[in-house]
């Protein structure tokens, strides 16, 4: 083999060479045999090199050692550090499941109200017991629920109206819906005992508000379509008749 | 990996941050390539650390247009030469340079399609029958696809050495992976 590129193969096939000349080679293997039968052999081993080489990883060790060469005293994150952010992210994991959880549950008795509330409405029956008065609606309960509760003494100026009462099942657990009437809108109040129905939402979506507070070891909501005004005048005086 | 020259304007005021930031992306490759010097992971593990402990400390005095991989290899080269496996590898496994002759064959050839078909391990066992002279070049220009340049700073020695060393390290790679597929009755391509 005598061809004066051959030397120029191997920086060829590295780039290595000036452009004009890199050039000038690759012009040169189009005509020479025996250069382009190097070049290309030479290409199939650096590809060969160039994935055999490649045989030991560096271990996660040695990483870490090198880092704490590098940061020495303390940059590097101990193993208890790494513990106690997987520990704290479970807790924050588990608090956002109940918390999730939770409010599933009480977007959900939220719900199960305001279904009540339109069931009633939509009723030719909305109330099993039909009274004005708060001494007839009160006793009608007795037997009925394992709580009691008190209904407000209405003043002869207030705009609400009591329209009567009933027996509701909130997630599977009995309560009073009372039902009141303020100009043309009715208001249903929903009473539980707290350690069976909790939460205290408050919405208002388009159509209607809800507004719920623990008392007295119970849990009420008001449910309407009546202004949110409305709900909370209501909810004030339910608690003002209840305060111990 | 494209070559990491530090410069005059952010050679000024570097610390552990920038040299954590331009040296652990390197660990890899001075790991595989302390693996291939000394044949012993654990002494490769050990040579990796020395070498960055160095560095380190002489990160602070890094001059301009330094090369920061090829003095990263360096180092390491160094440090290996100077460990008992490096001294006793130096003293038995240089090969004269001298009297390099090309005999690459002529034309189209099957050796082509034999190199293109030889698994790894075979690959590897002609990587290992290098002597450290044309093993480090070879694996620093094609595995680390450093230039010439950067060969030649990490270990020290005149581009045309890299050249004629890179040459014959490939033509040896090539004759032990024909050998074995002879040996294996591997019967030539040429059509």
């Amino acid at each position: 083999m005598n061809c004066q590129w051959r030397e120029k193969v191997g920086p060829y096939v590295d780039g290595e060479l000036e452009p004009s000349v890199q050039q000038a080679v690759a012009d040169h293997l189009q005509s020479c045999a025996d250069c382009s039968a190097a070049a290309a052999e030479q290409q199939e081993i650096k590809k060969a090199v160039r994935v055999a080489g490649k045989r030991f990883s560096a271990p996660p060790e040695l990483y870490a050692s090198v880092r704490k060469q590098i940061h020495p005293g303390g940059n590097v994150w101990p193993w208890w550090k790494f513990s106690a952010i997987a520990a704290a992210l479970i807790v924050v994991a588990a608090l956002s499941f109940a918390w999730f959880t939770r409010a599933r549950t009480e977007n959900a008795v939220v719900a199960q109200l305001i279904d009540q509330h339109v069931t009633m409405l939509a009723s030719a029956n909305p109330v099993d017991v039909i009274s004005s008065n708060k001494h007839v609606v009160k006793p009608w309960f007795q037997g009925k629920l394992s709580f009691t509760f008190n209904p407000p003494e209405l003043a002869a100026d207030s705009p609400f109206t009591l329209l009567g009462g009933k027996l509701v099942y909130t997630q599977h657990y009995p309560g009073a819906e009372l039902v009141y009437q303020v100009r043309q809108h009715k208001i249903s109040v929903f009473i539980f005992q707290a350690r069976d129905v909790r939460g205290e939402p408050s919405a208002t979506d388009q159509t209607f508000t809800v507004k719920g507070w623990q008392q007295g070891g119970l849990q009420y909501y008001v449910v309407t379509d009546a202004a949110r005004e409305d709900a909370d005048r209501l909810a004030a005086i339910f608690k003002d008749a209840n305060q111990q | 990996m494209a070559a990491t020259v530090i410069t005059r304007g952010n050679v000024s005021g570097l610390g552990s941050k920038d040299f954590e930031r331009l040296a652990v992306p390197l660990l890899d490759g001075l790991f595989n390539f302390a693996c291939w010097l000394s044949g012993d992971p654990d002494e490769a593990r050990d040579l990796v650390q020395e070498t960055f402990v160095k560095s380190l400390k002489g990160f602070s005095s890094f001059r301009e247009g330094t090369n920061f991989r090829a003095w990263m290899f360096r180092i390491l080269r160094n440090t290996f030469l100077t460990s008992r496996t490096g001294l006793e590898r130096r003293n038995t496994q240089q090969e004269d340079e001298d009297g390099f002759e090309e005999s690459y064959v002529s034309g189209e050839t099957p050796e082509i399609a034999l190199i293109r078909r030889a698994d790894t391990e075979l690959v590897q066992a002609a990587i290992t029958q290098l002597a450290p002279a044309f093993q480090e070049v070879i694996l620093l220009a094609d595995l680390e696809e450093m230039k010439y340049q950067e060969v030649a700073e990490a270990l020290d020695i005149p581009i045309g050495t890299v050249m004629s060393r890179l040459a014959r390290a490939r033509r040896q790679i090539r004759n032990h992976i024909v050998a074995a597929a002879g040996k294996k009755k591997i019967v030539g391509i040429r059509s």
